[in-house]
């Protein structure tokens, strides 16, 4: 089996010939970036770039998957938000955030520009996926991201307006979590149209470690699932941190693949949410893959399984420090299954 | 009302995360003549370290807690208007707080800063988003006795390695205790990069602070 193959396998609830490995979340570090000579900050905004360090998942390490962007400021950016780039300390390049002050107020009326898929960056991000997407063709599934409603609503009002308003006055987020849906699965369109084979949506601020389980249940699960109906190919939902409390409704939404965070327990997700779902996720970014070594990336990747993770991946964006043979350990595990 | 009532309702309203009726009670309690201190420390303190123990357990969420944050310093800033200047009190200690440049936000450290506050700390709050020589500056310019960093990603917790070196090399570190907590950070990467402690919390930051200045 190809890595495409053994994806779709996965997907589709067929035996794949080994467990497949690859993260939902950004997968490049600094280590690919001087393998392929494709850079940061140029690999945030120029399509050929960004696309020559994507297929560095694939062709360095060997990972399942391609993935774009490496960020999640592209339809912010694009709705005009205030974008600060990713300087590290150190002079290290990281990647771009939101920056203040935010665009709107919580009471103001937002606007959703008609040009939208062709402002900001996202023209070289679709130009990324195509290039990417010549390259693989059908031997390796393209990845391409976009953000869910709660979390693009933050980056509009700022996340402190937002997380009040939840306890406050939930009602008038409707119309920013409505112009965050339509922007993503806008982008999410187009992104198919230019060859994405998966549509992995990052919802960090929908995480019960910042909003209450009951405000993902009553105003955020209308418009994710809103969003995965209009989407056409497989999805994957990625939200950070413990989930096991809003997991039932993560399922709810249609997304096809649940990417979850190492502090998330797979055994009572899948007793919550039945066999349909399929469980990404497994290693742990900020500490395993990145600070430690082979050993205690094994150990924790076995468990992962073990307790029914079916696709082997870091629990999030890879820290760009972090080391080829860490994740290539990774992988070999995914191997033995 | 007696005083022990206010300081159950300020309490409840504190967990309530209700700012109106805590600074309704502030006025009406002064308008009473009791003990400013005594309502910050019997009653809007409660307030907090319940609503952090039902944080803690998974029964109130972050929105919450921002909100009764806000409330606390609201109903404090009132409540301290009412001393005498002299009453103020001496400091425990004087913290040096920032996250990290490159972070997202600061939420968890906005509650940090309005609970050392209340229990006694002197805070320089340097916002989100610090670089590395700003906190350094600041350590020196306000003669800090601790100096803590939040990161939450990845990308920024090396920059509380960074800080630490930077602490050494202007010659401050010696004499300063360093603190370090945030989503991505571990007790382990504290004691790797040679912090003074590492906190997963608001109230356990306070907690160890404490045993420290105590």
């Amino acid at each position: 089996m190809n890595s495409k193959q053994r994806v779709m396998a996965a997907i589709n609830h067929q035996e794949p010939d080994r467990m497949p490995c690859f993260g939902a979340n950004c997968m490049a570090t600094y280590e690919q970036m001087e393998k392929v000579q494709a850079f940061w900050p140029k690999g945030h905004e120029d399509g050929e770039t960004m696309a020559r360090l994507a297929l560095a998942s694939y062709t360095i390490l060997g990972f399942d998957a391609v993935r774009v962007p490496f960020c999640q400021t592209f339809e912010a950016r694009a709705l005009g938000v205030k974008i600060k780039p990713g300087k590290l300390p150190g002079n290290m390049e990281g990647i771009p955030g939101i920056d203040h002050p935010p665009l709107y107020k919580l009471d103001d009326t937002p606007v959703f520009p008609s040009d939208f898929l062709s402002l900001g960056h996202i023209p070289e991000l679709l130009k990324a996926v195509s290039i990417v997407k010549k390259e693989v063709g059908d031997e390796v599934p393209v990845i391409a991201g976009i953000i869910g409603p709660f979390t693009l609503a933050g980056s509009l009002i700022d996340t402190v307006p937002l997380l009040k308003a939840t306890f406050k006055a939930p009602d008038k987020l409707r119309p920013w979590l409505k112009l965050g849906e339509k922007a993503g699965t806008a982008l999410a369109k187009a992104l198919i149209d230019a060859g994405a084979d998966i549509i992995c949506c990052e919802d960090m601020t929908a995480s019960p470690e910042l909003i209450a389980p009951k405000t993902y249940k009553e105003l955020e699960l209308e418009f994710q699932t809103r969003q995965f109906d209009a989407i056409s190919v497989p999805t994957i939902l990625h939200i950070c941190g413990k989930v096991d409390s809003i997991a039932e409704w993560m399922a709810q939404t249609g997304a096809n693949i649940i990417s979850l965070d190492t502090k998330s327990n797979p055994r009572d997700i899948r007793e919550k949410c039945g066999p349909d779902l399929i469980l990404l996720g497994g290693v742990d970014v900020a500490t395993t893959l990145f600070l430690h070594g082979p050993e205690e990336i094994k150990q924790e990747a076995e468990k992962s399984i073990a307790d029914g993770i079916q696709i082997l991946a870091p629990g999030c964006a890879v820290g760009p420090g972090t080391p080829t043979e860490n994740l290539l350990t990774m992988l070999q595990v995914a191997m033995e299954h | 009302m007696d005083k022990a009532q206010y300081m159950k309702m300020a309490a409840q309203y504190i967990v309530d995360a209700d700012e109106d009726e805590i600074e309704k009670l502030a006025h009406a309690y002064l308008d009473e003549g009791f003990d400013p201190v005594e309502m910050i420390e019997q009653g809007l303190s409660e307030g907090i370290r319940r609503l952090g123990d039902l944080f803690d357990r998974g029964e109130v969420f972050l929105p919450q807690l921002i909100i009764a944050s806000e409330a606390m310093t609201k109903g404090v800033n009132i409540l301290e208007q009412a001393l005498p200047k002299d009453q103020i009190g001496k400091k425990r200690a004087r913290v040096v707080l920032g996250t990290i440049e490159g972070d997202v936000h600061d939420i968890g450290k906005g509650i940090l800063v309005t609970m050392l506050r209340v229990y006694g700390f002197e805070v320089i709050d340097l916002g989100r988003d610090v670089p590395i020589a700003t906190f350094v500056e600041k350590a020196k310019e306000h003669k800090a006795d601790v100096v803590g960093s939040s990161a939450l990603m990845t990308t920024t917790m090396v920059g509380q390695k960074a800080l630490e070196k930077a602490l050494k090399d202007a010659g401050l570190r010696e004499n300063l205790t360093t603190m370090v907590g945030g989503a991505a950070t571990t007790a382990r990467w504290g004691a790797k990069i040679g912090a003074t402690f590492w906190a997963e919390t608001a109230g356990d930051t306070v907690i160890k602070l404490k045993e420290i200045f105590s």
